[in-house]
């Protein structure tokens, strides 16, 4: 599982909690001011389970229900969905500030890895 | 202002931000579900207790971003619910919102409009059918009665979200009032009701805290609300007031194969004249609901609810309302606790069914509030079942 983002994205390193929040809609800027752009597989996909529990420590459902709750109530947006992990890879390419993640090996020098630190 | 009115604003204003400015800004979700119900033995769903279609929920809902500080957002539904709530159209939420502060550490923004309730558990969604818990909601805290004043008030409202070393917290606060139009009204006072009645404040706060390394989640929320009545022409009912002061607590737990939501809750009503000069009540009710969900597969969900309501804590058998109304009235309009086992198939990404049944005791909770209808809800134990398919975008 490697999480990706485009290479206008400054931070290196980002820590369990910080990725919950981003992943979460709670941080919705980087520490730069610059716009997060977020996408995400569908909550059926594998990999998007796998991300869910094994990065993020949380469940798909937890998830779905806060990604509800914004778009639903109004108070905010959801991730965007792809369809592919390799949909995933050409818009992260192309958007600044978008993180996202895959499973497959990564030959594309136009996303950066983001190392995730363990609680 | 005229719900038509209201209706093509948003549509207008829809519309004119998707041509004059960057169409990518726009999102637009929206959902449509359609059930069965039978309610019978009660007035639930409808005065006879058939087997009803009054099950139709539809909504599409719209936000646009026009700069870093400020959105506008807003949903729009149409309802059939049969007694549990009025048929037609109604704006949900609608509301412009000024983002005061936004980093890393801290979001704050403030919203002017039609809010949603943001205070309970599932109050902010809870027209919303794929994602509740079950059709019909714990009626304790939600009944459906009061769903078009309980559901969000026009006026302001103040969210915050921050974390530290203790974990996440959320912070709302909210002041306003809401429209009653006059379906409301008979739902809560009768059919006989030919006066206005107004919901003149609406004060609510409430706290979020998501402990750290832990799959938990408290809540503490309080609500002030203040009505009055003016009576009509030919009325049986006398202008009067209403105040409710509510405390409640929640608790989610959310785990691999479980989740465990609890809401309890201890309300203090006052209510003077109305019902004829000179009549006071001041009377504490208590109600909440312990619920577990299972998570049998990706798909399938299981449920289970025990749901308690007492409309006075003094006296759970409801007799003073035996005594005041001089046996007309029996006790079991002062409760309402219900059962219920429900199960949710979720068998495509955005398709679900959910189907469930309710055993329940009393009817605290059924319309018209204030003055029981005794002749259609004469038995203290009665049964809901309800099967609803939704789609959502």
């Amino acid at each position: 599982m490697r999480v990706v983002v485009n290479p206008s994205v400054e931070p290196k390193i980002l820590n369990v909690e910080q990725m919950r929040r981003i992943f979460s809609m709670r941080q919705t800027t980087w520490s730069n001011g610059q716009a997060i752009t977020v996408y995400v597989l569908s909550s059926q996909h594998l990999t998007h389970q796998a991300f869910s529990k094994k990065v993020l420590g949380m469940f798909p459902y937890q998830l779905d229900r806060i990604w509800n709750k914004l778009v639903y109530s109004g108070l905010g947006e959801e991730p965007i969905k792809v369809q592919s992990e390799q949909e995933m890879l050409d818009r992260i390419s192309q958007k600044p500030g978008a993180i996202g993640y895959v499973m497959q090996q990564i030959n594309d020098n136009n996303v950066n890895f983001i190392n995730v630190l363990e609680e | 202002m005229k719900l038509a009115t209201r209706l093509t604003l948003l549509g207008l204003g829809l519309i004119f931000q998707t041509y004059c400015l960057d169409a990518k800004s726009l999102k637009i979700n929206g959902f449509v579900a359609q059930g069965v119900v039978h309610a019978k033995d009660s007035n639930f769903v409808t005065d006879d207790g058939d087997v009803s279609f009054k099950l139709t929920e539809v909504g599409v809902n719209s936000a646009y971003r026009i700069n870093p500080s400020f959105r506008v957002a807003g949903q729009a539904v149409y309802l059939e619910g049969g007694n549990r709530y009025p048929d037609g159209f109604r704006i949900d939420y609608l509301f412009l919102e000024w983002q005061l502060l936004n980093n890393p550490h801290w979001h704050i923004k403030a919203q002017i409009g039609r809010n949603k309730n943001y205070h309970w558990l599932y109050s902010s969604t809870r027209d919303v059918p794929h994602t509740r818990p079950s059709i019909v909601l714990p009626q304790s805290l939600y009944f459906d009665v009061f769903r078009d004043v309980a559901i969000g008030v026009d006026g302001l409202a103040l969210i915050a979200q921050t974390h530290n070393k203790l974990g996440e917290w959320d912070f709302n606060l909210s002041y306003g009032n809401s429209r009653i139009s006059q379906d409301q009204k008979q739902n809560l006072l009768g059919p006989n009701a030919s006066g206005k009645l107004k919901h003149n404040t609406d004060k609510q706060v409430s706290l979020y805290w998501r402990p750290k390394l832990t799959d938990f989640q408290f809540g503490v929320s309080l609500l002030d609300a203040e009505f009055s009545y003016q009576r009509g022409e030919n009325d049986t009912l006398f202008s009067g007031d209403e105040s409710s002061q509510r405390i409640m607590f929640n608790l989610l737990y959310q785990g691999q194969s479980w989740e465990i939501a609890s809401e309890i809750m201890r309300e203090r009503v006052i209510a003077e004249n109305v019902l004829f000069p000179g009549f006071y009540t001041d009377t504490t009710a208590e109600g909440g609901y312990l619920q577990a969900r299972c998570f049998l597969s990706n798909q399938l969900t299981m449920l289970v609810r025990l749901d308690i309501y007492d409309r006075d804590r003094q006296d759970r058998a409801g007799r003073n309302i035996e005594t005041l109304s001089q046996g007309l009235v029996p006790g079991y309009f002062g409760l309402m606790d219900q059962a219920t086992a429900g199960i949710t198939w979720k068998f495509a990404e955005n398709i679900q069914i959910q189907a469930e049944y309710h055993k329940v005791k009393g009817t605290g909770r059924l319309a018209p509030i204030f003055t029981p209808n005794t002749v259609l809800n004469d038995n203290k134990y009665w049964d809901v079942w309800a099967v609803q398919l939704m789609y959502w975008f």
